[in-house]
């Protein structure tokens, strides 16, 4: 199954949107999209499901435009899974070799695997990744698993990704309702990631932030490992909110204003006179100013990425090298990059698509970077699963992830 | 009650209304007027130039000056302006005709702008019309040539005009974003000044249970070197009353209400279906109080409109003078930057302050003799005759045009000279501060007082009583002259009780609340804004919108949920 091609599918139920996208993973590994599905979601709130049977009608929905898009029949999706319960820990398992064996033998690095993986997580949740970062044969560090070596303690250090288990259950049976199976559910700022980061960024250490409209989603990369990530169910839609509760807007009318005038950099210049919503005919039908409608974002956003911030383990965000990068829908937002500067005081990008070609040139937009980083997860775990570990192993050093 | 329809002729109708535009700049008001649709009243261009003028759309149109010009503008030479206008002035006199109100909008600095507009507002007068101006003043950009033009026919207009509203060209860029378009910025001010024009037609074309006439606009307005503040909301449903003052306090013209800190009086206007209740009308004047400083006048008015069925609005106007709404001292045409320390306390004040109560004053003054009880003319405002009286003198000292005629007022006219004066200089301090004296500021207690005793007063006595207090009749001159509320000069029984001597008092807390006002626009309006739609609906203390009913999303002991705009300000 090497060398042909093979066709992935995304699927993200997102707060705003539910978005399928097939993709085709060509022999020489370049990556094609063939088409979206896309559907604006109900029943859905900060990025978990609340409402079964609009997420339901919804999903059919995408499920239906994804497969006239791309002329494909959808048998299995990997699934995109967020929400403020899922959580990545970090946890080193040791492994003391038993006294007369001097090599490292398979057996032995399992065991520090499973050591590694039997942290304390609540009762109700349940495993979603275990990552294998790196592991330490007598304290020294090895990217690869030190097999073969002589040595007397092994280490693996893992990053393990965990959430409610009848959460996670239910989006897998909502989509096997469709019915479609689930190859693999993975964290959304994994996946986002994979589409967001090159190999050398994750060395250089680099931070994803996705910020859609439920949940802002992230993913911290150091030395070429994930080191941290997580979900602040804080997103677009709260912006929206408080733009009306602070302002009475209903909120159709405070999505727009939000879209079309907001800023988030904080720049006084910006923040001049009077931000007006025009009808078709022109004229204003609502008027907000602009000092209060920034400052509301700009607060919201901030709060937002300050939050992130003291998630991520201490001195992490001085070894960023690489970068910051921003992706999602509210990531659109004006000067959003300003004050992930302010914050963060590191370098801001917008991840570049990477070798992906396809019909439409949409792609490239944020909205999308879950779904495709999804199409690119699959690839990986694809060309693991039928390469030789080893070189891959670290970037990938997936197992079957779900765990019931 | 006694059924009682209103005799038609105490009401102006909308017919007798005329909106002048005058040169290019008012010919771009007018535009916006026209597509905001002002159903019944009429526009007149007026242009040097011909091909401006046959591009506006107004329903009249008058060439200036079509011999001295040739159809061309007037170059920027206000000289130019005036002679052209004086060719046409019979044309003019002809179309301001039997009109009662009308408004000359304009743009000052340029020629036909600088040059006609005294003119006009002079011809308007004469024709026995309430002359509202409003007037832009040229970018500082434009060099002090054009700002020293507009200085003068400023000068001139504040004397002619029974008010002025200028809108400072430099303050546009606060209207819109520093990147947009310049004509989003001149659309701007523009629409601007049609929502005040149509909102000032509305309340005085609209006879009230409380009336509200262009005296109490006036006293508003402050006639001159002010600016305009101007918000109306309207609402309907359970707590229309505050959803209506909320959504006219969220103007821009406004700032949230902060801007209405630092005013002397605010007229408020409540317009509602035949079921209206008292109740509302407290508690949203009552809301409007924390707003408005206690000190401040407040002129309160009423109107019953079928048209509205069961919902609310509410219009505010009142203007501040130039000097309070420069937070930092911009130069362009507010002159109280260069003035004398000695003005310091008193400049921001005063300048304005005189200017509102002189206007009653002629006003009644010229009353007793004048008594022209011919039918329709005194069906209009009483204001109209006494200006007509002032205006004779005034007409004298115009015929030298362009001289900034300042002495030439006897008696009655007397006030309007000194406030001509500090127009340009600020000097005759003294005076002004008589006038402030003079001037009755009814705190809001009071005034809410009155405003009862007043809403008694229709209950009783449904009909002559309420009506009549309205400037709206002029059969009795004196008797109706006591009502004209807290600005009125005779000592009678309510305004007596209101002539307190405050004097000092409503300039001292003035310089503070200036620099008050910025901070407070973020805190204290939100929180009020929000906690009070919730009072009523919501068990919960704060609404979360629509993530009403969720848990709560707490990180770090704070609900995510809430906007940190709010949280942060605690």
């Amino acid at each position: 199954m090497a060398r042909r091609s093979k066709i992935h599918v995304g699927l993200e139920i997102g707060t705003s949107k539910v978005c399928m996208v097939v993709g085709e993973v060509k022999a020489d590994s370049a990556v094609k999209i063939l088409g979206i599905g896309e559907t604006k979601s109900a029943g859905v709130r900060k990025g978990e499901i609340y409402d079964y049977s609009q997420a339901r009608a919804c999903l059919k929905d995408a499920l239906a435009k994804a497969e006239d898009a791309s002329d494909v029949e959808i048998g299995s999706v990997f699934l995109a899974v967020t929400g403020s319960h899922i959580q990545g820990i970090n946890n080193r398992g040791t492994y003391r070799l038993p006294e007369g064996e001097k090599v490292v033998a398979p057996e032995h690095i399992e065991e520090a695997r499973t050591i590694a993986r039997e942290v304390q997580i609540p009762q109700d949740h349940v495993y979603l990744h275990p990552i294998i970062r790196n592991y330490w044969l007598d304290g020294l560090e090895h990217p690869t698993s030190p097999t073969g070596l002589f040595g007397k303690t092994v280490e693996a250090d893992f990053h393990i990704v965990h959430g409610i288990g009848s959460r996670l259950q239910n989006s897998i049976k909502l989509v096997r309702e469709m019915p479609l199976e689930v190859d693999d559910i993975v964290f959304s700022p994994i996946a986002t990631a994979r589409m967001a980061l090159e190999r050398d960024q994750r060395e250089g250490g680099a931070l994803v932030i996705d910020i859609g409209a439920g949940t802002t989603d992230y993913a911290l990369y150091l030395n070429g490992v994930i080191t941290a990530s997580g979900c602040i169910p804080v997103g677009g839609d709260h912006i929206t909110n408080d733009i009306h509760l602070v302002t009475d807007l209903p909120f159709s009318k405070a999505e727009r204003i939000k879209i079309q005038e907001g800023d988030a950099s904080g720049d006084p210049g910006r923040s001049v006179g009077t931000a007006r919503l025009t009808d078709d005919r022109g004229y204003a039908e609502v008027e907000v100013s602009r000092a209060t409608l920034n400052e509301i974002i700009r607060q919201r956003l901030e709060e937002t990425l300050q939050l992130v911030r003291k998630r991520l383990p201490q001195g992490s965000v001085e070894a960023i090298g690489s970068g910051i990068y921003l992706t999602g829908g509210t990531s659109l937002m004006r000067g959003f990059s300003e004050l992930a500067y302010d914050v963060f005081k590191r370098d801001i990008y917008r991840p570049e698509m990477p070798e992906i070609s396809g019909v439409r040139s949409s792609f490239k937009e944020p909205r999308y970077a879950t779904s495709i980083g999804l199409i690119r997860y699959a690839q990986i775990l694809d060309s693991e699963s039928s390469s030789p570990p080893g070189v891959l192993g670290k970037i990938g050093g997936m197992f079957w992830p779900f765990k019931r | 009650m006694i059924p009682y329809s209103r005799d038609p002729a105490k009401t102006i109708p909308p017919t007798s209304v005329k909106i002048i535009g005058l040169g290019g700049a008012g010919a771009n008001m007018l535009e916006r007027i026209a597509l905001d649709g002002m159903e019944g009243t009429e526009l007149l261009a007026l242009n040097t130039d011909i091909r401006n003028l046959g591009a506006c759309i107004a329903g009249e149109k008058i060439q200036l000056g079509a011999n001295l010009t040739k159809g061309l503008g007037a170059g920027g030479d206000p000289q130019l302006g005036n002679k052209a206008v004086l060719e046409a002035e019979n044309e003019i006199r002809a179309a301001l005709k039997d009109h009662k109100i009308v408004f000359v909008c304009t743009g000052l600095g340029g020629g036909t702008g600088s040059g006609a507009a005294p003119i006009v507002t002079r011809i308007a007068r004469e024709e026995g019309a309430f002359v509202v101006v409003f007037a832009t003043t040229p970018f500082a950009f434009e060099g002090d040539r054009r700002r020293d033009q507009a200085e003068a026919a400023l000068n001139e207009l504040a004397v002619l005009s029974n008010a002025l509203v200028t809108f400072d060209n430099n303050r546009m860029g606060e209207l819109v974003l520093a990147k947009q378009g310049i004509h989003e910025a001149f659309g701007a001010t523009d629409q601007m000044i049609s929502e005040s024009i149509k909102s000032v037609i509305r309340l005085v074309v609209r006879p009230g249970l409380i009336n509200i006439g262009l005296d109490e606009l006036m006293t508003a307005l402050k006639t001159n070197r002010s600016r305009c503040l101007f918000g109306s909301g309207m609402a309907e449903g359970a707590d229309r009353a505050s959803k209506a003052l909320r959504s006219a306090l969220a103007s821009p013209l406004l700032d949230e209400g902060s801007l209405l800190k630092d005013t002397q009086s605010v007229l408020v206007h409540l317009c509602g279906g035949e079921d209206l209740t008292l109740f509302e009308v407290e508690l949203l004047m009552q809301q409007l109080s924390k707003h408005v400083p206690e000190k401040a006048q407040v002129l309160f008015g009423a109107a019953i409109d079928p048209a509205l069925g069961n919902s609310l609005s509410v219009t505010l106007i009142s203007a501040l003078p130039e000097e309070a709404l420069a937070k930092a001292p911009r130069k362009a045409i507010s002159q109280a930057d260069d003035d004398s320390p000695l003005v310091k306390k008193t400049a921001s004040q005063t300048k304005s302050e005189p200017k509102a109560n002189p206007k009653p004053e002629p006003a009644l003054q010229a009353e007793a003799p004048r008594k022209e009880p011919v039918s329709e003319a005194p069906s209009l405002f009483e204001q109209e005759k006494p200006f007509a009286e002032p205006e004779s003198h005034g007409d004298s000292a115009e015929e030298k045009n362009v001289s900034p005629l300042p002495e030439k007022r006897p008696e009655g006219a007397a006030p309007w000279s000194q406030k001509n004066d500090p127009a340009k200089e600020l000097t005759p301090l003294p005076p002004e501060g008589e006038k402030q004296a003079l001037n009755s500021k009814p705190t809001a207690a009071e005034l809410l007082a009155r405003f009862g005793e007043e809403e008694n007063e229709s209950e009783d006595e449904p009909t002559a009583e309420t009506n009549p207090p309205e400037p709206m009749t002029s059969s009795l001159p004196m008797a109706k002259s006591e009502p004209i509320s807290g600005s009125a000069t005779q000592p009678e029984d309510k305004p007596a009780a209101i002539i307190s001597p405050f004097k000092a008092e409503p300039l001292d807390p003035k310089p503070d609340k200036d620099d008050a006002a910025i901070p407070k626009l973020k805190l204290g309006v939100k929180p009020a804004a929000s906690g009070s739609g919730s009072d009523e609906l919501s068990l919960d203390s704060s609404p979360r919108g629509r993530f009403e009913g969720e848990d709560p999303n707490v990180v770090d002991g704070e609900d995510l949920d809430l906007p940190p705009f709010l949280r942060k300000k605690k």
